[in-house]
């Protein structure tokens, strides 16, 4: 670190100015006559052993400072240097010693220690044997190699002289290679800045080259960095090539033995089902656990739920759609024993299951089919891939363990390098899996918003999804400092982000996606994050339904191609720059490929070349148009948003003080946090030949069966799915301001039957959708009310409202305008010009929710209104709000209107005109129940005069049309919208 | 309609006004005006109990009590989103003409956004002259501003951290340049509360013309409880999405749909006791029936005099659009909303091509509406208890930006810019603050977007580092761990 000045004179100059005001008398002998004041050795050092070591000591020091020697104090930790010889004012040993702040303990410093430092620095600082000038410390050195290269090098200059190009064969990442330089000689001339071609080239504006500013992101070297970069190579332009800092996860001083004894930083334990007293009632273990917990305040169970009741419920958890009317009818026909055990597994065996909870998983992975945070919020046109193989993992009951694995690292389980394109389904599966570390926000496409430190939000924002969706915790504080509350240092959080830098490398940046191909298509073709890995069948029939559009475009480039140079030369300079980007760089190519000038014409066949020049401007300037309309037809190429390694050396990771690139601090390797180390095969690199590793270790790392979070964190966002929370109610952070889980064996002893079961979720789901817990009626009585007012106990079901999709797929279903289509690209949304956005329709309806395309910016209103959530970057547990524009969307939304009054036209078309079996078939279609004979008596009265009022109407508006009929509909229709705007819609037992 | 099929009514046929008796009719059965008032736009389903600590047990928009005696009741915030120029509108530099056409140096190289058609420094096209008793400058497109200057206090030294318009804006509205954070308006109302349960607290009226860049963002609740968002009311057509239906049913089908409608919730409630949110949603149905009562009768201009409409502009069609929405502000901070944000359409003040042209359109739609909107709440009294707030998201560079054809204009400029408050408390004729000789970067007396967070809450009785919400495990507050000053200097002792 400290390297000695290179350059004799500059030293010499510099140490005279700062020593002169010592005015040391010279002395051949300065030990014998050494000047008094306090030394390091002998006064300083006991006082910082006693006191300051026990943090600022060991291998891996609090703020980075250690304290045992001299030069440790002058080089400082994180927040700058300890000592300043003869600064005492600027030295922060002395701030913080004096203040108080320093030691944290009780015991301080006492006055006479803090003048003996004081003394210490005001006269120099100086070991033993140091005095006369010349021979004290050095000053401190103005710039620190590692801001030069970290803040400047890293961010203007190795995008061209690193990893992927070496333009001018000069390479910058290391002292070694830019004091060989490149084509032009040496970068670097230590010791001399003005003939070292880097600082010319950059004085002379020539470098980093203003024609690519715009389009990659970078801006010139300022002028303080210009200054501080002579300054650093007049001091011999010393490297920052300090190893990455050496983290023993079992030893880490800023965590504690203590810290490591929380108890979701230990392995779940095993334990049996408690014994309870209403042993009856246990149907599962997890039955026994939470009884033992009522039992304790004198509880039980409320009752077992009404059987149409627990249907519903199953139905909306399960698959998150209401029965149909006929499912209903046959369910309560079906009176034998174990029906509802067969209701769960048809359930489970069904494809909604996996749209209902692919859609639980994407929240937390943030998925969406557009990449946000800019305002023109680029649509993500391979997004789909993901959520569709989400869905076919969940349906069918991918091992969790692989399911992690496959999305942390799919690209590293085989080597795609060598095997595609095209790939294998089963291959090509495993790289779209990787699309989870790709759906949070990314606006860096915008080149305006494509600088790095937007490009480490990016980073950021998945290393949140990654740690709050797989490991609850929340670790975003510790990007700027180390956490407050939980044993996460920064560097942790460096560290963990370093596993992903092989791949999302800020200062070596890759376009999230193909959006901004521009007029420099050679540099952006190999600048984005798609991968050719689409499965063989897609290419097939992108390939097929582009062929003939492909030929009609070849057919036109003739034509093109052939017209008179006169005329190509006027396109190339009217028509062409105005075109759609998408086909800019090659029709440029396609007009200008014969010679513009007087020469090429007179080789354009003689017969029509006059007919050719007659060729209207107008004419050639429509096969411009008729060009671009047909690319713009062409099947996006099926491409695979994947998250994969750049190869090469990735640049070296730095914990970022404040979390600013400006403001690096010491550099560390890929690891993981920690206090999690328990137990556990700790994190470790095997590289492989096509990729790092880094990520396949995190995975290895994470699906250990003892993991202290994997299986916990999973099954209490299950469990809370069902019961509306989990058992650790703060699902994305089981650290210390985190809440305790309400029940912890059972917690544990679902983690480990989880893990035991071959990570099985539907496994998991039987157990509960079983269970007399999950089987209670959500009917609350004075006793359960008065001991559990909350119901953490669970001594009933919980009455839920539906979920924004839930509601949406829901009056769809009642309607019987759902498409099941499942798969493929999203349906397009429609924007309103009131403002009201909603899915277009179909001929067959409308799909899914889940297969509606999700704008960040555009969401649909109705989900909007009932709380889907804007996923910045991802979601762990949505609001429930109850708001007015609930109650606006219900009742006023064309949506609502227009699909009351299809349900109505369903119903007739199903039961014919009788009122009677009309109601009953909206009370199946939508409540999941037939009506009592009250309420069906009240529905028919009123619809009979919802009738006349419609027929009235009807006959006032157009007196000629017939209208018994359309009242009649309208009427239902009336009836229908009632029925969907009741609580019991909207709610489930 | 249905259950508030009432109102639905009743904009459509004026003679048939709802009674207290159609609103309480379904709920007679426990539910009174009172305890009906209170409920009203409150969130009863987020009791949050694993919100942590420090968390709320309820989120609503009662009205809460600031941490001191605030100046400001309310706050209308004139958002002009897209980068008004300081330097041809309120900080004058005559030193512009001596380097006119110079090219700029490497470091302000470093704040350009469209770098390669950045062109050299360009002195403002307009004359300034000195106005009021205080003699403030203000450009000559401002001619109706001009007149109220004694009344307002310019800041001609705020700087933001980001040249483009998205990250800017969310530095503006949220304090940092991330997506997720909540919005200034959110956390104002999230303190405070609202005066009027019948209307929404953070009202926004954006431009019919087109939302601005982070469309519903800016006014979005970030993780704070979704009762806190703003609510988009428009100034043209049905003033809240959904607040009619397109085509109402006929009134007795109405009538029979709302009775049926109450008869089965009853009945559904009555065998689900003790299960609050029930409740909840049946004060919700209530709420948005008021609601289309009360917006409906806030948004009434014809209420207003014929003068008072021709002070707004509303006769001229330059102004009349932002006129209309300045007077509805002022209807609606009568009523006791807690804060008002009107937006301008798209970019208008996006001046990267030809100057003259696109900042004459920004100022000729705005300048008289503004200055009215001064005088009519100087007039009515409400002037000295409402923050006024204009400004966008950064400023304009000294330079000229270059397009391939066209006329020059500017381009971005966060490093140095200008915003005027006026009203609640604020020291009328004042200037804080300075640029460089250029007006291209602040220099002296520096405010941050955080120190003008800081104000704007400090004049409304909060203290910035007291207004926390807890969110996951961190106390979260506006101005984060960012250094942040009460700019006192424009205030009122």
């Amino acid at each position: 670190m400290f390297a000695r000045p290179l350059f004799p004179t500059t030293c010499v100059a510099l140490c005279l100015s700062t020593c002169a005001a010592f005015l040391w008398a010279a002395s051949p002998n300065a030990r014998a006559q050494q000047p008094p004041g306090p030394r390091f050795e002998s006064h300083i050092a006991p006082i910082l052993a006693a006191n300051c070591v026990v943090c600022h000591g060991e291998q891996l020091p609090q703020a980075e400072l250690d304290v045992r020697t001299r030069d440790a104090l002058l080089a400082g930790g994180k927040s700058g240097p300890a000592v300043v010889p003869g600064a005492p004012v600027d030295s922060l040993l002395l701030q913080k010693t004096a203040s108080g702040a320093m030691p944290m303990g009780e015991t301080k410093l006492t006055a006479g220690e803090i003048g003996i430092i004081r003394r210490w620095i005001e006269g120099g600082a100086l070991l033993e044997g140091e005095g006369p000038a010349g021979t004290g410390p050095g000053p401190r050195r103005k710039v620190s190699p590692r801001e030069i290269l970290v803040a400047t090098v890293h961010v203007k200059c190795v995008l061209c002289h690193g990893r992927r190009r070496q333009e001018g064969g000069l390479d910058l990442r290391t002292r070694e290679s830019a004091l060989r330089g490149g084509v032009s000689g040496p970068a670097i001339v230590p010791g001399d800045p003005d003939s070292s071609l880097l600082i010319r080239r950059i004085q002379a504006e020539e470098m980093p080259p203003q024609e690519h500013q715009a389009r990659l992101s970078y801006r010139p070297v300022t002028s303080a960095e210009l200054e501080k970069l002579r300054s650093w190579i007049s001091e011999g332009a010393p490297w920052d090539d300090a190893e990455p800092l050496a983290v023993d996860p079992n030893s880490d001083p800023m965590v504690s033995r203590e810290d490591r004894r929380f108890w979701s930083f230990q392995p779940p334990r095993q334990s049996s089902p408690p014994r309870v007293g209403s042993q009856d009632r246990v149907r599962q273990p997890i039955d026994a656990f939470l009884l033992a917990k009522l039992e304790e305040k004198g509880l039980a169970f409320a009752p077992e739920a009404d059987r149409l009741a627990l249907m519903r419920r199953a139905y909306f958890d399960i698959s998150g759609l209401p029965p149909s009317a006929e499912e209903v009818e046959a369910y309560l026909a079906d009176r034998s024993q174990g029906s509802y055990e067969r209701l769960v597994e048809r359930l489970l065996e069904s494809p909604r299951y996996g749209e209902r909870w692919a859609r639980h998983w994407l929240d937390a992975a943030g998925y969406a089919d557009s990449e946000g945070q800019v305002d023109f919020d680029a649509v993500r046109p391979h997004a789909w891939r993901y959520r569709d193989w989400v869905i076919r993992a969940l349906n069918d009951d991918k091992p969790y363990d692989i399911f992690l694995t496959e999305q942390i690292a799919g690209d590293e389980l085989f080597d795609y390098t060598e095997r595609g394109p095209p790939l294998a389904p089963e291959d090509s599966d495993r790289l779209v899996a990787t699309g989870f570390l790709r759906m949070g926000p990314d606006g860096t496409y915008s080149v305006s918003q494509g600088f790095v430190a937007e490009r480490l939000t990016v980073v950021a924002d998945q290393l949140q999804i990654l740690t709050s969706a797989v490991m609850g915790l929340t670790v975003g504080c510790a990007r700027c400092h180390d956490h407050k509350y939980d044993p996460i240092p920064q560097r942790d959080y460096y560290r963990l982000s370093a596993v992903l830098r092989s791949s999302y490398d800020p200062y070596d940046w890759l376009s999230p996606n193909e959006a901004d191909i521009g007029p420099d298509a050679d540099w952006n073709q190999t600048n984005t994050r798609l991968l050719l890995g689409a499965p063989a069948a897609d290419l097939e029939a992108a390939a097929r339904r582009n062929a003939p559009i492909l030929a009609e475009m070849q057919r036109i480039a003739k034509d093109l191609r052939t017209l008179p140079a006169a005329v190509r030369k006027r396109l190339l300079e009217e028509k062409v720059p105005s075109v759609n980007n998408a086909a800019l760089v090659e029709l440029r190519k396609i007009v200008s490929e014969e010679p513009l000038d007087g020469i090429g014409t007179t080789e354009s066949p003689a017969p029509d070349s006059e007919q050719v020049g007659e060729v209207s401007y107008e004419t050639a300037a429509g096969l411009v148009d008729s060009y671009v309309e047909a690319k713009l037809r062409l099947a996006t190429e099926p491409k695979v948003r994947a998250l994969f390694d750049m190869g090469g050396d990735p640049t070296p990771v730095h914990i970022l003080y404040r979390g600013e690139h400006s403001n690096p601090g010491p550099q560390v390797g890929p690891g993981v946090l920690s206090v999690l180390s328990a137990g556990l095969e700790p994190y470790t690199v095997q590289p492989l030949a096509w990729s790092s590793g880094r990520r396949l270790a995190l995975a290895k790392w994470l699906v250990q069966p003892n993991h202290p979070l994997t299986a916990r964190v999973i099954v209490n966002r299950v469990w809370q799915h069902y019961f509306g929370r989990g058992i650790v109610p703060t699902e994305a952070n089981f650290g210390r301001t985190g809440t305790p889980p309400t029940h912890p064996e059972l917690l544990d002893w679902l983690a480990v039957e989880f893990v035991k079961r071959g990570w099985s979720l539907k496994t998991l789901h039987r157990m509960i959708l079983t269970s007399t817990a999950y089987r209670q009626s959500s009917r609350v009585d004075a006793a359960s009310l008065e001991a559990d007012f909350d119901n953490t106990l669970l001594s009933r079901f919980p009455l839920r409202r539906l979920d924004a999709e839930a509601v949406r797929d829901s009056v769809l279903m009642a309607s019987r305008r759902l498409d099941l289509e499942p798969f493929g690209p999203p349906d397009e949304i429609d924007i309103q010009p009131e403002g009201e956005v909603v899915a277009k329709d179909s001929p067959q309806g409308q799909r899914r929710s889940i297969f509606v395309q999700q704008r960040r910016s555009k969401p649909m209103t109705l989900l909007e209104a009932f709380d889907a959530p804007q996923l910045k970057p991802n979601c762990l547990r949505r609001a429930n709000s109850t708001v007015a524009s609930q109650a606006l969307q219900m009742m006023n939304s064309e949506i609502l209107r227009a699909n009351s009054r299809y349900m109505a036209g369903r119903v007739i078309d199903d039961v014919g005109d009788d009122p009677g079996a009309q109601v009953r078939r909206v009370y199946l279609a939508a409540l999941s129940r037939p009506p009592s004979a009250d309420e069906q008596a009240d529905a028919v009265s009123t619809l009979a005069q919802m009738t006349r009022g419609w027929t009235r109407r009807l006959e006032e508006a157009v007196p000629s049309e017939p209208v018994t009929m359309k009242a009649r509909w309208l009427a239902l229709a009336t009836l229908c919208h009632t029925v969907l705007n009741s609580a019991e819609f909207l709610y489930i037992d | 309609m249905l259950q508030s099929g009432d109102c639905g009514a009743t904009l459509a046929r004026p003679d048939r006004h709802p009674t207290r008796r159609d609103f309480f009719s379904r709920v007679s059965d426990g539910l009174h005006g009172a305890a009906l008032a209170t409920l009203l736009g409150r969130d009863l389903l987020s009791p949050r109990s694993a919100a942590g600590a420090t968390g709320r047990r309820a989120y609503d928009l009662r009205p809460r009590s600031p941490h001191f005696e605030p100046r400001a009741k309310c706050v209308i915030q004139f958002f002009m989103n897209g980068g008004p120029s300081q330097v041809d509108l309120f900080d004058p530099k005559p030193a512009l003409a001596r380097f006119e056409g110079q090219p700029p140096g490497r470091d302000l190289a470093n704040d350009i956004e469209f770098i390669n058609e950045a062109g050299g420094f360009m002195p403002s096209p307009y004359r300034f002259a000195k106005h009021g008793q205080s003699g403030m400058e203000v450009s000559e497109v401002l001619p109706h501003l001009a007149r109220q200057v004694d009344d307002i206090a310019f800041i001609r030294s705020m700087f933001t951290t980001h040249f483009n318009h998205e990250p800017a804006i969310f530095i503006m509205q949220g304090g940092r340049q991330f997506s997720n954070r909540p919005a200034i308006g959110s956390w104002i109302v999230y303190g405070l509360g609202s005066e009027n349960q019948n209307l929404p607290a953070y009202v926004v009226l954006d431009d019919p013309k087109g939302l601005p860049v982070n469309h519903l963002q800016n006014w979005q609740a970030g993780w704070l409880p979704p009762v806190y968002q703003g609510t988009r009311v428009r100034s043209e057509g049905s003033p809240l999405l959904n607040l009619q239906p397109d085509e109402e049913y006929p009134a007795p089908v109405l009538d029979l749909a709302r009775s049926l409608l109450a008869r089965m919730d009853r009945s559904h409630r009555d065998k689900r006791p003790s299960h609050p949110e029930l409740e909840a949603r049946l004060m919700n149905y209530e709420l948005a029936a008021r609601l289309q009562l009360e917006a409906s009768d806030a948004l009434d201009l014809t209420q207003e005099s014929e003068e008072t409409r021709a002070m707004y502009g509303l006769n001229d069609e330059r102004t009349a659009s932002y006129g209309k929405r300045c007077l509805m502000a002022r209807r609606l901070v009568e009523r006791g909303v807690r804060l008002v944000q009107i937006y301008i359409e798209g970019q208008i003040w996006d001046n990267h091509a030809d100057l003259d042209k696109s900042l004459r359109y920004a100022c000729g739609k705005t300048d008289q509406p503004i200055a009215a909107l001064i005088r009519d709440l100087k007039r009515t009294g409400l002037f000295d208890q409402t923050l006024l707030v204009w400004g966008g998201e950064f400023g304009r560079l000294p330079l000229a930006q270059s397009r391939e054809s066209g006329v020059s204009g500017r381009d971005h400029g966060p490093t140095g810019f200008t915003v005027w408050l006026a009203g609640a408390g604020v020291k009328g004729g004042t200037i804080h603050g300075t640029t460089d000789e250029i007006g291209y970067k602040a220099v002296e007396n520096r405010v941050s977007v955080h120190d003008l967070h800081a104000t704007i809450l400090h004049q409304l009785g909060m203290d910035h580092r007291e207004l926390v919400y807890s969110h996951d495990g961190r106390n979260e507050r506006l101005t984060d761990e960012f250094p942040a000053r009460v700019v006192t200097e424009i205030l009122k002792s």
